[in-house]
């Protein structure tokens, strides 16, 4: 069973992100979305970091959420269509330009959305890509030089998920001590045992990495080596075509083509990856 | 193989040496099991000989240690990592990779080795421990004993000398633990591999043994045939407990062997009245699960449980690693979403239960004591406590000081031993006065001594006379449910299988049977004390 190389898939995302911001469309941002959920749908890998996409989901849709809701109560006075009014709070003289309240109008709200949207875009990229290939595969392809980046990264990315398994375990002892779980106070007493737990994980891996002789000896090798094939290749290369080839596409057809390809492109992965 | 000579390990800070002029040998092919209490130096031990202590703890050391002619005051760890393998206390954490044969290949990775030849060394120790068929899958879904011999097999990889063992079995149920000690031991005989291993279960490793060093609390080592060490020894295995109890000339560490020397005296046993338990019939429902199903992904992980637990009861929930165990303590107190069925703790549903009122009613230790405790030391974790649960300044303090035999108030509760942590968390939930206690898996990190003196609590709670409390315990320990429950109820892929009297649930499968029923089979025999009762009534 061979694999899309796990460095693949983040360059994949990588390329896809750089296309998002060149094109800064809100339409092709969200065709990209749409396209990469089924992709994530269909292959997301088993392991912990898998839920990754659900976890940048749901911050991608409070950034839009926060981000709409400061377009609509602070800003800078825009002209365009009002599409309504909210009271406005009267401010010094001295703060001209800056309002709080007021009329809202469309082209300020339609500024925002796309804003938030190319945000949210990169995040679920990055969530797509770890849930695709965990991070913990990836840093074991990293060459030999990085040997000290490699324990620290390997350490932070196989410690990370299990501090969200303790986190919900000593939230559940703390409930059956009779405390509150949520509010500041709460997390002192979460944070603690937490920070500990998490502190002998750390140490416990790495003292296994160097027993077992990590990093002492000249040459590495690879038990089975993860060969590019021509399905990495695939992928790559469409994704570098659409955005090498985005302005021609735009100038010289309609949106609509761009638009299609994009989606098609996306989710290419679904149709050529073995599963 | 292993050399110690004039060996002293000091921590800096420490009020004590851990260990002190050691002087010692360990030859190849033999298996040496480290005992001592908690805390005395066991781990510090194993991790002396690969070099993590001192080059990964700090520590100041004297003295020479080599291991198959090697040195290790030059040499990390690292260095040494053909010569000996470790498996430490929890192999979970120590996994660098997700699929089981690529992490037994990691350490071949490491060292460069060409990629045919590896493929040819994976496959042997995939073959020896017996772990080809679960090559593929992904570590975090395997069970514990799986997840100990893929730990043992990614050591073994590197063909090292001598293998070192912390804890291999204390998470494991009684059947998994075999399956690791029997692969341990074909090794040692096949391979001729050295091992070295520390365990507080004796009962599960003693008759693999082939010289015990026991660390005693300060610092001096003694190292000899099991039969010379455990002669004198306070930590002892029921077997060895029994034949001293018995007055036999000499100790046997094998059920077979004991089991040849005690003829005459199991005849005698066998037309002994049992002791009876008189169980209150009268006495009130406590908790009553009917028909609870709890689902997670699609998965049953209980199907239509009923039971009950009456008041002044002792109860143990046993059964296999991913048995339901846990989900079943979880549900009873709230914490798992029911998809059918209903429970009560005193004719309440927990889940409606939150903060004072649930902890008046019911009272958990969790796996880890330590995630109940945040205090910055005992004493505050006591004035926390108090203020948690409503009650007078000194509550806690004062169930804690009955407690221990030394309070040690001042500490950290991450400097306590496994133990003393035990203890204060068992002190925070008793202060809330519960009727219903829960421990989960309480003996972990016990040593014998520790283990006594909780079965003396227990059984202290269970008979106040103020109020009949409840315990119900998860545990694979079949020793401390011999000793102190009435009622043994056996889980298996989310059913209860076997629900009755521990004497009658505990003798009826010889995985889950006590050492003391294994020696005197076919009479239905638990514990030590409980035939030196019989027999000292027999004497009258």
């Amino acid at each position: 069973m061979q694999l899309v190389h796990p460095l693949v898939w983040w360059l994949w995302a990588l390329l896809l992100a750089a296309f998002v911001i060149r094109t800064d469309n809100a339409l092709i941002a969200t065709a990209v979305v749409c396209a990469l959920t089924l992709v994530v749908l269909k292959l997301k890998s088993k392991s912990y970091w898998s839920g990754a996409f659900a976890l940048s989901a749901k911050l991608a849709v409070s950034i839009i959420a926060i981000r709409i809701a400061f377009a609509i109560l602070i800003g800078v006075p825009m002209p365009g269509t009002v599409l309504f009014q909210i009271p406005e709070i009267a401010l010094p003289s001295w703060m001209v330009g800056i309002r709080i309240g007021g009329p809202v109008t469309s082209q300020r709200l339609t500024t925002a959305v796309t804003e938030a949207l190319m945000i949210a875009t990169l995040i679920l990229l990055c969530g797509a890509a770890s849930s695709l290939a965990s991070p913990h595969r990836l840093i074991r392809s990293l060459p030999k030089a990085m040997f000290n980046l490699g324990v620290t990264l390997s350490v932070a990315t196989s410690v990370l998920p299990q501090t969200v398994k303790s986190v919900a375990r000593i939230q559940s002892a703390k409930r059956l001590r009779g405390q509150n779980i949520r509010g500041l106070r709460a997390w002192r007493g979460i944070a603690l045992p937490l920070l500990e737990e998490s502190l002998e994980r750390a140490l416990d891996l790495a003292t296994a990495m160097e027993s077992r002789g990590y990093g002492y000896h000249g040459k590495t090798s690879k038990y089975r080596a993860q060969k590019f094939q021509l399905v990495d290749v695939a992928m790559i290369t469409s994704v570098l075509y659409l955005l090498v080839l985005s302005p021609i596409l735009i100038a010289q057809f309609t949106f609509g083509l761009l638009l299609a390809a994009t989606v098609l492109i996306v989710a290419l992965p679904i149709v050529i990856v073995p599963r | 193989m292993i050399t110690f000579k004039n060996v002293s390990l000091i921590y800096p800070n420490a009020q004590r040496t851990i260990l002190e002029a050691l002087n010692f040998e360990v030859f190849e092919g033999e298996l040496v099991l480290v005992i001592g209490h908690t805390g005395a130096g066991k781990s510090s031990l194993i991790k002396l000989i690969n070099g993590l202590v001192p080059h990964h703890t700090g520590g100041i050391l004297t003295g020479e240690i080599t291991v198959a002619g090697r040195s290790t005051r030059e040499l990390k760890p690292g260095q040494l990592s053909d010569v000996i393998g470790i498996v430490g206390q929890n192999p979970i954490n120590g996994f660098v990779t997700d699929i089981v044969e690529e992490e037994i290949a990691f350490g071949l990775e490491t060292m460069g080795i060409a990629p045919e030849i590896m493929r040819k060394r994976v496959e042997e120790v995939l073959d020896l421990l017996s772990l080809a068929p679960l090559r593929n899958r992904e570590i975090a879904t395997l069970s514990g004993g799986e997840q100990q011999r893929v730990a043992i097999g990614a050591a073994l990889v590197l063909n090292p000398k001598v293998l070192l063992l912390d804890e291999p079995t204390s998470a494991l149920d009684p059947i998994a633990a075999e399956e690791v000690l029997s692969i341990l031991h074909r090794l040692v005989h096949d391979l001729g591999l050295t091992v070295i291993l520390a365990e507080h279960r004796l009962e599960r490793v003693i008759q693999f043994a082939d010289r015990i060093m026991r660390i005693g609390d300060d610092g001096e080592v003694a190292i000899g045939k099991p039969g010379e060490i455990l002669e004198d020894s306070p930590i002892a295995p029921p077997i060895v407990n029994l034949a001293k109890a018995l007055d036999l000339s000499e100790i046997s560490l094998s059920v077979r062997e004991l089991r040849r020397r005690t003829e005459s005296i199991r005849e005698l046993l066998q037309d002994l009245p049992l002791p009876t338990k008189i169980v209150e019939s009268n006495s009130k429902i406590l908790l009553s699960l009917n028909n609870v199903s709890v689902k997670y992904d699609a998965k049953y992980a209980l199907s239509n449980i009923s039971f009950e637990i009456k008041r002044g009861e002792v109860v143990a929930l046993m059964g296999r690693n991913g048995a339901g165990k846990s989900s079943l303590l979880r549900s009873a107190v709230g914490q798992s979403p029911i998809i059918s069925g209903t429970v009560l703790i005193n004719g309440i549903d927990p889940v409606k239960l939150t903060g004072k009122n649930l902890i008046r009613h019911v009272g958990y230790v969790p796996q880890e004591p330590g995630d109940l405790l945040y205090g910055q030391s005992v004493k505050a974790e006591c004035e926390l406590a108090d203020n948690d649960n409503g009650v007078p300044v000194g509550t806690t303090q004062t169930i804690y000081e009955n407690l221990m035999a030394i309070p040690n108030l001042s500490a950290h509760p991450r400097d306590l031993s496994e133990g003393q942590r035990l203890g204060l968390a068992l002190s925070v939930i008793l202060s809330a006065n519960p009727d219903l206690i829960i421990l989960d898996e309480p003996t972990r990190g016990l040593d014998y001594v520790a283990k006594n003196k909780l079965i003396k609590i227990l059984q202290k709670l269970v008979v106040d006379s103020n109020q009949a409390r409840s315990v119900v315990i998860a545990t694979h320990d079949v020793e401390l449910v011999a000793e102190v429950a009435e009622r043994v109820i056996f889980l298996a892929e989310g059913e209860i299988v076997a629900n009755g009297p521990t004497r009658e649930v505990l003798t009826s499968s010889p995985a889950f049977a006590p050492q003391v029923t294994k020696v005197l089979a076919p009479a239905a025999w638990l514990t030590v004390s409980e035939v030196v009762a019989a027999l000292d009534r027999n004497a009258i």
